[in-house]
């Protein structure tokens, strides 16, 4: 029984307090009297509203970067409220709604870019691109106003470009805050100069290289100051220019591989890298009577033809003399196509074998046109060996010689 | 009775801190720790309560050492920098290790002059001198200086049962434990054990009269009667040594050390390594080896009694793995954890009382007078001079260890290196010092930038470091096959540690970090050596760490400095009284036990002797025996050994003199030929072991088989040399080698090559880099990869080309997955590809996955060293596809590609070959990638080769290759979904630049080889250039 009062009370108290707030709503009269609602970013917004009760109710605003309260001021029954310089300075929609639980009054405003650029953001990429009308690059502009707004939509931006001869200027317009082009590359290589401009503002100057595309085939010959095997002068491959299919010489510092292979059918490797599209490389004579086969490759991309080369043997025979117990060999004197002693340097090779069975080995270089061995006493005992010496691409065999 | 100052304590306390105030300048900050201390004082200074520290080893907590000693640098380091802090640190460890050995004497003899003796002897102890000057321990120092002073107030609590005592003797515990955790833990065993036993042994004299009565059950039943103190005292003093550095037991027991023990010379065999033996033996016992039986008869009297079972056992544990009692004793986890040298060090100190006796004794006491009359004065002068001379000796011996045999590099100025990091934002990643020795320290107290390393071996956390017994990384190469093991892994795969600059002070590094990818940067003024690595993200800005509880940080930095505050307060009175005798003192209760002195023991005297006697000869047969091994020319052994050894420490005139003086060979020609020779075995190589075989030997002639094992950053080379010998009046020489005399046609050569410069940054400015001064990356195409398996052991191989127009820097990095895409392993290429491509060059690669070497303890570290070793990571899935992320950047650096294949001969699986060098500059490290293919050539393996000699411009160099021999290739497979350039797919890259790629262009120019698993191989050649010009 009890409950039931208190219940009736409760109801009967809520009734009565709402009773109120609607007596209240219906006197609040709230009227916005600004009747612009586009703006110029930076320019000061007020909002005026007519009032006719010495109410001060506070202002929400929000725009994409925040929101914040704002309160108001009240003159002559005219609430004035001034939208903070962060809410003025951005361009876009602000929307607004007075904080009052009695009434409801909301709106919004925009506020539009200047019509000036102060700055050009410009972004272009990537710097370089490649020659040959597929590859392109993109000039991205935004222009934007003193107060770091993207200026209004479909502005005219002019996308300026010079390569070689030709300087051109495009007009696009901005379009979501950014205006943007695709630049392509022409089938030569070179550098593009690009600048940008939009109401009389100039963006500075930036760089697009283009670049040769793959090189194509080419030559290769060889340049050699004799034909003699003599295993110390230098041969230069030397390539033509290399360059791609539009006729662009490629970059510098193209690598060029040069495979050779010898009367053996083994593969010798040399390389280069190019410098105004022509690759040299070097490699030394053979030491003994050689045929090259000479090609040279970017790999997957280009190739040579071949070329043939025939070193000529040098030394056509040589002396060994045996001495002091035929322990002290001497070979040579080793003389070469002029009948001048061998350059130092030339490799001798010297076998000891005992029984069919190679006991030691040594490698000496020649030295004045000479090679000299010394078979010590506590290495070979008295006895007899089988030596084999080979130099320059030649061999002699003593099948029995005896040291004592 | 009024009392005098006593002048031996103030002459002592004038001599140290003038003799080691003056000196530490120039020895402590070549200490192995003094700069680690320093570092630690440097967190202290800039973050006090904040106990985790960024800059080591990916961070790790201060809380791992006690703080009171580096806090203490810290506040004076606010007055006048952390070095001021260190050295008045150092000043005030000084003054209380020779007080708090006067004090102890005091305790023990009971007398002021043996006292002060002893105190004088102290300043000029070896143990102190080395603990100092060569290891640079403060903390350990302060510890028991603090503790020696602890001990008379423990005695006199014990003693006498006032309150006052025992919170004295509590403070100063507070503060030894506050500075160093071992030393009161087994402080307690060795000191205070002891000590209350002495106090005990005195009670019962008190009790019964004289010494001799007492009996067992008498000591037994003053013990029961002091029971109440002693446990007393115990356990306030357990709850102090908790209490006073709870974080730190926290932080322990949270953070187990749980890593292979790192070696240390206190371990060995002292009769083995007798360098060890020399640092950790003899230089701490010093003349106290003479004394050894003095000093035992001495502590095993009666009341010493406990003292003597200490000293006993300090000495044993001091001896370290000499004999097998101290592993015996401490078990094995202890021992592997302790260094032992603080045994002997607490060995010696606890002997400095009875030093002084014994000096005491010797200069005014019955000693003299029975030497007199027995021997005469002559004798007893001579003796003492001997003595004084030996004491002397040992003192500046140990004084100048550091200049005979530096521990550390030389001093290396920091500030270029400071302010490289400085610059451009170079800290905004993680750096690595090599070569620095504990001068790395000092290097991060001074910066800001974090390293990978760290020189607390305790504290580290990267499974790659604490599974190896390195300390560093810094000196990894004093580790063996660990330390280049675990360095190698951080080199290869740099970004997992945001790893971007290396500074290298050795060159010994330079083709480890070369052919892992690294370039050079700069040399800076300072001669340091920067290397850096590109493509490596910079270490974000919100880093992991354990935090801990607020109370645990406040605590940690407010107790440690307190005890110091309640020990000063609560003895201030003592030292008062005690400096400016203000008061006549009533004598302490330990003064009741004087010592007589009045009749030297003659049989210890003769005992002494005999001791002597065989020290004596002990130390002239060693000396012989290191005759006998030094001796270059007396045996063709030491002659080779001697060769190898000069060689290996460059000392080229040396090696020349052992060169047969009848060859002919000017000293001139010598060396020019010696300093022609470059190449990883004569630029970057150590010997590691040498063993002489001799094929031939007579009285005059030798021949000699030399098979040499030689570490180098790269690997493990075994070369045999074959020497012959010749002997000259009585000495044995080497036969001179014979050298190349392969000439060059021409003088002067000239070569024409494109170089680059990047310059970063357009404009001088800290901002942010521009976006047009951003170069773009590379375009890079991997022509070929495949997962392949080879003998257990996984690898993507295949070819990666640069098909920009500008030389790239690569890095590739591989991940294994199973079929259920789960990530298995994830490596980047090592040495098996070329890191610099020219434009439109193409590089075999292989990338190993390594696991992390030895990770698990029951895997038997190899006793041999070999860099080249790697462990394979163990899968325990089947990895069937992988992912491959190419990176290119663009690099002007080390482009170098004038080598040629010049003559190859494939014989018996062995290709013999020549290297010519057509450019001009001199090439060091060469290297051949050699990629293996099938009938079909379809890429298999990629093998590496270094050759060991660098090759000369313009010269040829021989190489020899083992083709591998058994074991075939199994491809996993060989699907290149997963391939990315730059993050871009390899397929789109490869369309739109290269669309009509010539597939296995070169496929016609391998090289054909007979071998039952392989048809054709590839020869890529790679160089390293030690000195660009």
């Amino acid at each position: 029984m009890q409950y039931k009062l208190t219940y009736i009370f409760l109801l009967g108290l809520i009734l009565l307090s709402s009773y109120t707030v609607a007596q209240n709503n219906e006197n609040t009269d709230l009227k916005l009297f600004t009747s612009t609602t586009n703006f110029e970013a930076g320019k000061m917004v007020v909002l005026k509203f007519s009032t006719s009760q010495a109410i001060k109710p506070l202002l929400y605003c929000a725009n994409s970067y925040g929101s914040t309260i704002v309160s108001p001021s009240l003159k002559n029954n005219i609430l004035q409220y001034v939208i903070p310089k962060n809410m003025t300075q951005k361009i876009g929609v602000v929307n607004w709604e007075i904080i009052e639980d009695t009434i409801s009054v909301t709106g919004k405003f925009n506020i539009n870019p200047k019509a000036e650029v102060a700055v050009m953001e410009t972004y272009i990429g990537p710097p370089s691109i490649e020659a040959g009308g597929t590859d392109y690059t993109m000039l991205v502009v935004i222009p934007t106003d003193a107060l770091d707004n993207p200026i209004a939509e479909n502005t005219i931006v002019n996308a300026k470009h010079q390569f070689l001869a030709s300087e051109k200027t495009e007009a696009i317009s901005t379009k979501n805050l950014i205006a943007y082009k695709n630049v392509y590359s022409q089938k030569t290589s070179g550098r593009i100069l690009m600048a940008s401009e939009c109401l009389n503002t100039n963006s500075k100057e930036f760089t697009v290289h283009v670049t040769p595309a793959v090189p194509t085939d080419f030559t290769i010959t060889a340049r050699q100051s004799h034909q003699y095997a003599d295993g110390n002068q230098v041969t230069t491959f030397i390539t033509s220019v290399l360059k791609d299919k539009h006729n662009n010489v490629v970059s510098d510092g193209t690598f060029v591989t040069f495979f050779i292979t010898n009367t053996n059918g083994d593969i010798l490797k040399t390389s280069g890298t190019t410098i105004n599209g022509v690759a040299t490389s070097k490699m030394i004579h053979p030491d003994h009577e050689e045929q090259w086969h000479i090609k040279a490759y970017v790999t997957g991309m280009a190739e040579s033809n071949t070329i043939i080369l025939n070193y000529k043997q040098v030394i056509l025979d040589f002396d060994v003399v045996f001495s002091k117990n035929n322990r002290d060999i001497t070979i040579g004197h080793l003389q070469s196509f002029l009948n001048q002693t061998i350059p130092d340097g030339l490799q001798v090779k010297l076998s000891i074998y005992k029984n069919n069975k190679r006991i030691e080995s040594y490698t000496k270089t020649s030295r004045e046109g000479f090679v000299h061995f010394n078979l010590k006493h506590h290495v070979f005992k008295n006895a007899t060996y089988k030596i084999i010496i080979k130099t320059a691409g030649l061999e002699k065999i003593y099948k029995s010689k005896t040291l004592w | 009775m009024k009392e005098t100052s006593n002048k031996y304590l103030i002459s002592a306390l004038l001599l140290g801190l003038v003799f080691h105030g003056a000196s530490m300048f120039f020895t402590l900050e070549t200490t192995y720790d003094a700069l680690i201390h320093l570092f630690f004082a440097d967190h202290y200074a800039n973050s006090w309560f904040e106990p985790w520290n960024y800059k080591w080893y990916t961070g790790f907590t201060v809380m791992s050492y006690p703080p009171l000693v580096h806090q203490s640098i810290a506040l004076l380091s606010l007055v006048g920098g952390l070095k001021f802090g260190m050295f008045t640190v150092a000043l005030i460890g000084i003054v209380l290790f020779i007080t708090g050995v006067y004090r102890f004497s005091l305790l023990i003899t009971s007398n002021r002059t043996v006292a002060g003796y002893a105190s004088v002897l102290a300043v000029f102890s070896s143990s102190f001198v080395e603990t100092l000057h060569v290891f640079g321990q403060l903390p350990s120092i302060i510890g028991i200086s603090v503790l020696m002073h602890a001990l008379p107030e423990i005695y006199l609590w014990l003693k006498t049962g006032k309150y006052w005592y025992l919170a004295t003797s509590l403070s100063l515990i507070a503060v030894t434990v506050t500075s160093h955790h071992v030393t009161p833990i087994f402080g307690m065993v060795f000191f205070i054990f002891p000590l209350i036993g002495m106090v005990i042994m005195d009670a019962s004299k008190d009790k019964v009269g004289r010494m001799k009565a007492v009996t067992f059950k008498v000591f037994l039943a003053t013990f029961l009667t002091l029971f109440k103190r002693i446990i007393g005292f115990g356990i306030l003093s357990l709850l102090i040594i908790v209490g006073c550095i709870l974080p730190y037991w926290i932080n322990s027991k949270n953070n187990p050390i749980t890593q292979v023990p790192i070696p240390h010379g206190s371990r060995d065999s002292f009769l083995e390594v007798t360098s060890s033996g020399l640092v950790f033996f003899l230089i701490p016992w010093g003349i106290l080896l003479i004394l050894l039986p003095y000093v035992f008869y001495r502590y095993y009297t009666k009341r010493y009694l406990f003292f003597g079972l200490s000293i006993t056992i300090l000495f044993v544990l001091g001896t370290g793995g000499t004999t097998p009692i101290p592993r015996l004793l401490l078990g094995e986890t202890a021992f592997n954890i302790l260094t032992l040298d603080r045994f002997s060090l607490w060995a010696s100190i606890m002997a400095l009382p009875l030093l002084g006796e014994f000096a005491y004794r010797f200069v005014q006491g019955d000693l003299k007078t029975h030497i007199q009359s027995k021997f005469g004065a002559v004798y007893h002068r001579i003796v003492g001079g001997v003595l004084a001379g030996l004491f002397v000796f040992m003192t500046v011996f140990t004084m100048s260890l550091g200049y005979f045999r530096p521990s550390q590099p030389q001093k290396i100025k920091m500030l270029p290196i400071v302010n490289f990091l400085n610059q451009d934002d170079h800290d905004k990643w993680r750096f690595l010092t090599l070569g620095f020795g504990d001068q790395m320290a000092w290097l991060s107290a001074q910066t800001n930038a974090m390293s990978v390393d760290g020189n607390y071996h305790s504290a580290r956390r990267l499974p790659e470091l604490t599974t190896r017994p390195i300390e560093r990384l810094e000196n990894s190469k004093f580790k063996g096959v660990a330390g280049i093991g675990s360095l190698q892994q951080f080199l290869t795969t740099p970004e997992k540690y945001n790893l971007k600059y290396i500074f290298s002070n050795d060159k010994f590094y330079d083709p480890i970090l070369y052919f892992c990818g690294w370039q050079r940067l700069r040399q800076l003024e300072n001669g340091i050596m920067v290397w850096e690595r590109l493509n490596i993200p910079p270490v974000s800005s919100i880093l992991p760490k354990e935090d801990v509880a607020k109370w645990l940080k406040i605590l940690w930095g407010v107790i440690p400095i307190l005890t110091v505050i309640i020990a000063f307060v609560l003895n201030i009175q003592m030292l008062w009284v005690n400096a400016l005798k203000t008061k006549a003192k009533k004598c302490p209760a330990f003064f009741k036990y004087k010592n007589d002195y009045t009749h030297f023991s003659s049989s210890i005297l003769k005992t002494t002797h005999v001791w002597s006697l065989i020290l004596a000869s002990i130390v002239i047969y060693g000396i012989y025996q290191f005759y006998l091994k030094t001796d270059t020319q007396r045996s063709p052994e030491n002659a080779i050994i001697a060769y190898y050894d000069a060689l290996d420490f460059k000392s080229f005139e040396k090696a020349y003199h052992l060169i047969n003086p009848k060859s002919n060979l000017p000293i001139a020609q010598y060396m020019l030929e010696i300093s022609v020779t470059d190449g990883l075995l004569s630029s970057y190589a150590k010997l590691d072991a040498i063993e002489t075989v001799f094929t031939s030997k007579n009285d005059s002639i030798a021949r000699a088989k030399v098979i040499t094992n030689w570490i180098t950053p790269l690997e493990k080379i075994n070369k045999v040399d074959y020497k012959s010998l010749i002997k000259h009046n009585n000495k044995w020489y080497l036969q001179p080698d014979t050298i190349d005399t392969d000439l060059p046609p021409d003088q002067l050569y000239s070569n024409s090559t494109t170089t680059y410069f990047n310059q970063g940054r357009k404009r001088v400015t800290t901002e942010q880099t521009h976006h047009e001064d951003v170069l773009k990356q590379p375009a890079l195409e991997i022509l070929s990869s495949k997962l392949v398996k080879y003998n257990n052991h996984y690898a993507i191989i295949g070819e990666v080309q640069n098909i920009d127009n500008v030389p790239a820097d690569i890095v590739l990095k591989g991940t294994l997955y199973n079929d259920n895409n789960k990530v298995l392993a994830s490596y980047n290429a090592k040495y098996h590809v070329k890191h610099k491509l020219m434009p439109k060059e193409v590089s075999s690669f292989k990338i190993n996955f390594e696991g992390i070497a030895w990770s698990k303890t029951e895997d038997a570290i190899p006793d041999t060293f070999n860099p080249d070793e790697f462990t394979p990571v163990e899968f325990e899935e089947q990895p069937t596809r992988f992912n491959l992320q190419v990176a290119g950047n663009v690099s002007g650096s080390d482009l170098y590609k004038n080598m040629v294949l010049n003559a190859i001969e494939i014989n018996d699986g062995q290709i013999i070959g020549s290297l010519f060098n057509s450019g001009v500059e001199e090439i060091t490290v060469p290297q051949l990638l050699v990629t293996y293919y099938n009938e079909h050539k379809t890429m298999l393996w990629v093998d590496h080769l270094f050759v060991k000699k660098g090759v000369r411009q313009q010269r040829k160099q021989d190489f020899e290759y083992s083709i591998i021999k058994n074991g075939s290739v199994k491809i996993i497979t060989d699907d290149m979904t997963n391939v990315f350039v730059n993050g871009l797919p390899n397929d789109a890259i490869s369309n739109k630049i290269v669309p009509n790629r010539i597939d296995n262009h070169t496929a016609t120019e391998l090289q054909k080889i007979n071998h039952p698993d392989y048809n054709y191989i590839k020869i890529e050649l790679n160089t390293y250039i030690g000195n660009p010009n």
